[in-house]
């Protein structure tokens, strides 16, 4: 168990550079976009497109990351009134509706990459298909079904919770990885 | 009401097509039922983005919507030929042609919805801030285009499609972000472009052409003396009375233009307007290997739309 | 009652109470959104919202700011930025009793003006400020204090993550939003400063010599911070730039600056990167939860309905935005800044638009009320994070120390509301 727990850590530093990866080159494409528009009067050609594409496939693994660590923005004033024992079990059942919700949006969108490859969709310069970066968003929402169900997982054998102090709206230092 | 249904728009609810549209449209409805059914308008993307109109329609999110197929290139490839400049020459006529062209092939294209109504504006055109009289002028230029088709127009023509929501426009040209765009007549006023844009070009260029869709579950669903009511009001004569009041309301902005001293509306000789219909031809031939690839004819589906227009005298 | 009011008054219900169990606050709305409409339309429909909306909020273009402006805020934390504006304040203001805690409130400022959020400005002041001013003597109360409240200027100097997304809700122009918050925030600089000497004149710690060649070197390492700052809000202002633009490009300055002074390595760019997207990734989330949630209340008519009832009550317009404000500041006891800004501005925008307000105008008000909510009991971001960083300071001599900066807070608020122009003079002279 503990392995499985070890290597599903291991898994979301995985995703979490890949998305990190992802969100430099959307910087960059837009600032070569920018630059090509204002400087050479020429844009990149579906660089508006490429890039909200991009974004989303950033923030669909960004949100699989997030699932494991539990650190989505949430009320935790009642949750840390509560004894020890009744805060897993609030935390269980928090992490059980995230996981409900994830299967539900992972099966819908599903259902539109389907949609979107059956009819054709495409961007809009370069009319290449869109379905290829629906997938890609997709993907990151099925990944979050498992990153879920590892954060669970952990709470439910008592290895960590959801106690992280994870700020909102940024960046404090936490590498509190707790497992 | 027995019925109770949700007609859901992106446009602002001041807009000439909910006033002049799509309230005289549920109005009417509304009376031939006896009050039967009753239709409650949601404006504004409340329920939903712009280009997920189709798939609301499909889904049942609403049960009627207004759709701009161009929104999502490459969906409705036969349709997009609408999108196609210098073919329709007004709105209105062009509303009813383009409604009995395309009533048939909505049976193909859009079978996972029942098609209803056909909604083009009055033909927009070319606004910017440098004049332009022929297609080579735009090379070079950022173009902040109505639709796909009009994007890649741009594109031919050596110029850069600026992608901006409509209501971002103005911001756009301001900035110099976008030199032209395109765009009906009396939305230049609405959206306060005028300020940016001192140039037109008074030629019929393209039209943006959306349409009104409703669910398929909805419509099967309606009782027969209330499903005849809705066929009733999604007939060719209704897509040109819906059509009517947007219209003219688009078409008075080129007066206005035209008698505004700020204002230099140039009409183009007809060489020129032989050079733009030239520049264009690459779009309808691309046109037609789109719809090859879907396995239709475009050959005959073409002369099919050039006649619609013809018939009803709205062919440019 | 009606069954849609029915529906929208249990959906508020069940919101709170999955909030309540930690339910992400994004995850609850969504859910409650998809399950309020299927109450309306059916369960296939509402489910099909999943389909469409989700995808839609993140990939859309205009939001792309928010990561970017994230992304510029954590390279500037990580390449020590901080650490040189507190250097120039105290270069400039330490001469003066309580000089330390000035400096502090001036270096919030300055880190504000490239930093959207407020949070990350506590944190790294936290780090830097609070061990000198405890070296030198300050009261915990006194130097937590001024940090949380410094802390707060992160969201009203531009440029401002809860601002951009304000915008977004209500589709108003972010250039001009941000510009509005420069005022309010030079405003709020010397508003702290004076609160700083009149609250705590007695126990501040008296100044250190001022030294002129100190002073003059310490302004050869802010360069880095004016230059972001004049580049990006500049070129919004002059509108040189689209706003995604000039996060984008002021994201990217802020890295190459670091990797130009050798602060930035690969190992802290990776990290940097990853962290602005967890923190975009948390933002999102809230997003996508509104726009379901929106849904919910588009198809139940709930915004109409509301506005109908407080314009009935007839209070006024000042009446009904006091009383606005206060639910604001009710709800800043639970709820964290960005949720209340996704969550209830929907909901009271139309209100306040139709009693004649400026939208602009209005997204300033807002911010500043739900800032009080930051260093405010028993939910403080701020006070929290002075906390998690600072473990020999506790959360009360934090609140404790924060007092005297919710009073000014309140009547820069009062002043604002009296004087409009103050937010509304620099968006005016744009274009
Ligand atoms: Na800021
Ligand atoms: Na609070």
């Amino acid at each position: 168990m503990f392995r499985l727990i070890r290597t599903l850590g291991a898994f979301s530093t995985a995703i979490d550079r890949i998305a990190g990866v992802f969100l430099a080159a959307i910087t960059l494409l837009v600032v070569a976009s920018a630059i090509g528009r204002y400087v050479f009067t020429a844009p990149i050609p579906d660089a508006f497109d490429i890039s909200r594409l991009m974004l989303g496939v950033a923030i669909m693994w960004g949100f699989a990351s997030v699932g494991y660590r539990g650190s989505h923005i949430k009320v935790d004033l009642f949750a840390e009134m509560m004894p020890a024992r009744i805060r897993r079990i609030v935390d269980l059942f928090a992490w059980t509706i995230l996981f409900v919700f994830t299967v539900l949006m992972s099966w819908k969108i599903l259902a539109r990459v389907m949609s979107a490859q059956a009819s054709g969709e495409a961007t809009f310069d370069l009319r290449m298909p869109a379905w290829p970066f629906l997938a890609l968003i997709w993907a990151g929402v099925t990944v979050a079904i498992v990153t879920v169900l590892a954060r669970i997982l952990i709470i439910a054998t008592g290895r960590g919770t959801l106690d992280h102090f994870d700020a909102p709206d940024v960046a404090t230092t936490s590498k509190d990885d707790d497992v | 009401a027995d019925v109770e249904l949700r007609l859901s728009h992106w446009v602002p609810p001041t807009h000439p097509i909910q006033t002049l549209g799509i309230e005289p449209w549920v109005e009417s409805i509304k009376q031939a039922s006896n009050g039967r059914i009753n239709i409650t308008i949601f404006p504004a993307q409340q329920l939903g983005a712009a280009p997920d109109h189709y798939d609301m329609a499909r889904d049942g999110i609403a049960d009627i919507t207004y759709t701009n197929p161009g929104y999502q290139a490459g969906r409705f490839p036969i349709y997009s030929l609408a999108e196609i400049p210098f073919h329709a020459s007004n709105g209105k006529q062009a509303a009813k042609a383009l409604h009995n062209w395309y009533a048939p092939l909505a049976e193909i294209e859009m079978s996972d919805v029942k098609f209803c109504l056909i909604n083009p504006h009055d033909p927009g055109t070319l606004h910017s801030k440098t004049q332009v009289k022929v297609p080579s002028d735009i090379s070079g230029m950022n173009v902040r285009p109505a639709h796909a088709t009009m994007a890649r127009f741009v594109n031919l023509l050596g110029g850069a499609s600026v992608q901006v929501p409509a209501p971002e426009a103005r911001e756009a040209l301001a900035k110099g972000t976008a030199d032209a765009i395109t765009f009906p007549w009396n939305s230049i006023y609405i959206f306060g472009i005028d300020s940016e844009t001192k140039f037109h070009l008074d030629m019929p260029f393209y039209i943006s052409s959306q349409m009104l869709l409703l669910n398929k579950g909805m419509y099967d669903g309606l009782a027969p003396e209330d499903r005849q009511v809705i066929d009733d009001h999604c007939t060719p004569d209704w897509s040109q009375k819906f059509s009517t009041g947007w219209a003219d309301n688009e078409y008075s902005g080129r007066q206005k233009m035209i008698d505004s001293p700020d204002h230099t509306v140039y009409t183009p000789t007809d060489d020129e307007i032989g050079q733009w219909r030239e520049a264009s031809k690459p779009l309808i031939e691309a046109w037609k290997e789109d719809v090859k690839a879907k396995g239709q004819d475009p050959e005959k589906i073409y002369a099919d739309y050039v006649s619609a227009l013809k018939e009803l005298d709205s062919l440019f | 009652m009606s069954k849609a009011d029915l529906v929208a008054v249990s959906g508020f219900v069940l919101l709170f109470a999955m909030m309540a169990v930690r339910v992400p606050i994004g995850i609850a709305m969504g859910l409650i959104g998809v399950g309020g409409f299927a109450a309306i339309t059916g369960p296939g429909p509402a489910l099909n919202l999943l389909a469409q909306s989700p995808i839609r909020v993140i990939t859309d273009f205009n939001l792309s700011l928010i990561p970017f402006f994230v992304l510029m805020g954590v390279f500037a934390t990580n390449s020590g930025m901080s650490r040189e504006l507190f250097r120039a304040g105290q270069a400039w203001l330490g001469f003066l009793r309580g000089g330390m805690a000035l400096s502090t409130i001036a270096a919030c400022g300055g880190f504000a003006a490239i930093c959207g959020s407020s949070v990350a400005t506590a944190a790294t002041m936290t780090k830097i400020a609070l061990p000198e001013m405890q070296r030198v003597g300050y009261r915990n109360d006194v130097s937590s204090g001024v940090i949380a409240a410094g802390g707060t200027l992160g969201i009203l100097i531009p440029p401002s993550v809860v601002l951009a997304v304000y915008a977004y809700i209500t589709e108003q122009d972010v250039g001009k939003l941000f510009i509005a918050g420069v005022l309010p925030g030079l405003l709020a600089v010397l508003m702290y400063m004076g609160a700083v000497r009149i609250a705590y004149r007695r126990s501040l710690p008296a100044g250190q010599p001022f030294e002129a060649r100190e002073a003059i070197s310490s302004l050869r390492d802010v360069w880095a911070v004016l230059v972001l700052f004049v580049a990006i809000i500049g070129s919004m202002y002059f509108g040189v730039v689209t706003a995604t633009e000039a996060a984008a490009v002021g994201s990217l300055l802020t890295a190459l600056i670091g990797i130009f002074r050798g602060r930035l390595g690969y190992a802290n760019i990776m990290e940097s990167l990853i962290e602005a997207l967890r923190t975009s990734v948390a933002i999102y989330t809230i997003l996508i939860g509104a726009v379901l949630f929106g849904y919910f209340l588009a198809i139940t008519q709930t915004p109409q309905k509301i506005t109908a009832f407080l314009v009935a009550l007839d209070l006024g317009a000042y009446g009904t935005l006091g009383l606005i404000l206060a639910f604001f500041l009710l709800m800043g006891c639970i709820l964290d800044a960005m949720a209340m800004i996704i969550l209830l501005v929907p909901i009271v925008f139309p209100v306040v638009t139709q009693l004649g307000f400026d939208p602009i105008w209005f997204g300033v008000i807002i911010v500043m009320t739900v800032e009080l909510g930051l260093i405010t009991p028993p939910v403080g971001m701020n006070v929290f994070v002075i906390n998690t960083i600072a473990r020999d300071v506790n959360l009360f001599t934090i609140f404790r120390g924060v007092l005297p900066f919710v009073v000014t807070d309140v009547i820069r608020l009062i002043l604002l509301i009296i004087f409009p122009a103050i937010v509304l003079f620099l968006p005016m002279t744009m274009n």
